[in-house]
């Protein structure tokens, strides 16, 4: 083993069980699955469909990864501290967590936020708010592909990679189903909520379809280590 | 040949030893890791792995804290700063060893 990857071995070492993948991928079934019923709610009054699926997204995240944290903690504590020992990632400081905001908002924010305004502002730009269903899926393939890529490279587990193309190119393939499809007519009279259906059906599914892929993936990693590590003698799982 | 060879005997021996570089390399990224888990990463015995952490603690580049875990005896342990400082000199130091031409530019 190089000095590199001792290092990413330590990096790596919360996804090793698998269950941080599986976590994550109920979490994701579930965003995926309150953006799908927010594709298929009754098209009108727009504003109260966009503010329920838009309050569904911050439960599920918000009471998700609180649940998740902890399940997480529970399960190591019990069946993967005693097989294969206890570690404890190094915690992100404040002014990491403020560069790590700051990035954020200038890569994800600041380019939506600079699109919106063209859209209000240009009239030229509003035609690519009508092709909303075909870039936002794509746009939220690359959102997930490109972090959980870096994942795999800063670890070393080379699924996560594969998973950041997959991410990547089904957000892409999403998006040319739309297109496929036609994009929503500009000059009917239900455009809006059309247009955001069909995003979110597109999102939703593009969410549950990443959903399903960790789960599995933290399912088989699971079972691998299970059968690699068997509980000492003395204790049990 | 002079400069090089300086820069071989001046390489931390403490760190330079194969096991203890990579348990020193294994905490470099984590906040810390007891026992099993050097155990199991390293594939050392016991006895093996017990000495070389003496020899790091005893260096200064580690910490150590014991404590239990229910009745369980747990200890965990720790790159110190000192510690972190030297795997960074020692991975630096090796550059101009193993590619001298690129260390002197």
């Amino acid at each position: 083993m190089d000095i590199d990857a001792a290092v990413k071995r330590g990096r790596g070492y919360l996804f090793v069980d698998g269950f941080a993948e599986m976590a994550a991928g109920v979490v994701f079934a579930l965003l995926g699955g309150v953006l799908l019923l927010g594709g298929l709610m009754p098209a009108e009054p727009l504003l109260s469909r966009i503010l329920a699926t838009g309050t569904g997204v911050l439960i599920v995240k918000a009471a998700g990864f609180v649940a998740a944290a902890l399940a997480i903690w529970w399960f190591k504590d019990r069946f993967t501290y005693p097989r294969t020992g206890y570690v404890r990632q190094k915690r992100i400081s404040v002014s990491q967590l403020f560069v790590l905001a700051r990035n954020a908002f200038l890569v994800l924010a600041l380019p939506l936020l600079v699109l919106g305004a063209a859209m209000a502002f240009v009239p030229a730009m509003r035609g690519a708010l009508f092709s909303i269903p075909i870039w936002a899926p794509a746009l939220l393939g690359g959102v997930w592909g490109i972090p959980c890529y870096w994942l795999g490279e800063w670890t070393g587990l080379r699924r996560f990679r594969l998973f950041g193309i997959g991410i990547l190119f089904a957000g892409v393939a999403v998006g040319a189903v739309q297109l496929l499809v036609g994009v929503p007519n500009a000059l009917a009279s239900g455009f809006p909520a059309q247009a955001l259906s069909r995003t979110l059906v597109a999102m939703g599914s593009l969410t549950v379809l990443c959903g399903a892929a960790f789960a599995l993936s933290g399912l088989v990693t699971f079972l691998h280590y299970r059968r690699e590590n068997p509980m000492p003698s003395g204790r049990e799982s | 040949m002079t400069e090089p060879r300086h820069s071989l005997l001046d390489l931390d021996r403490v760190i330079h030893e194969p096991a203890r570089l990579l348990l020193v390399a294994l905490l470099s990224s984590v906040d810390s890791a007891d026992f099993l888990f050097l155990l199991k990463e390293s594939g050392l015995t016991k006895g093996n792995l017990s000495v070389h952490l003496t020899r790091l603690e005893e260096a200064g580049y580690l910490s150590v804290e014991k404590s239990f875990r229910g009745k369980i005896p747990h200890t965990e342990y720790k790159l110190t700063p000192k510690g972190s400082s030297a795997l960074d000199r020692y991975r630096k130091s090796l550059g101009p060893i193993l590619n001298p031409k690129k260390g002197r530019k």
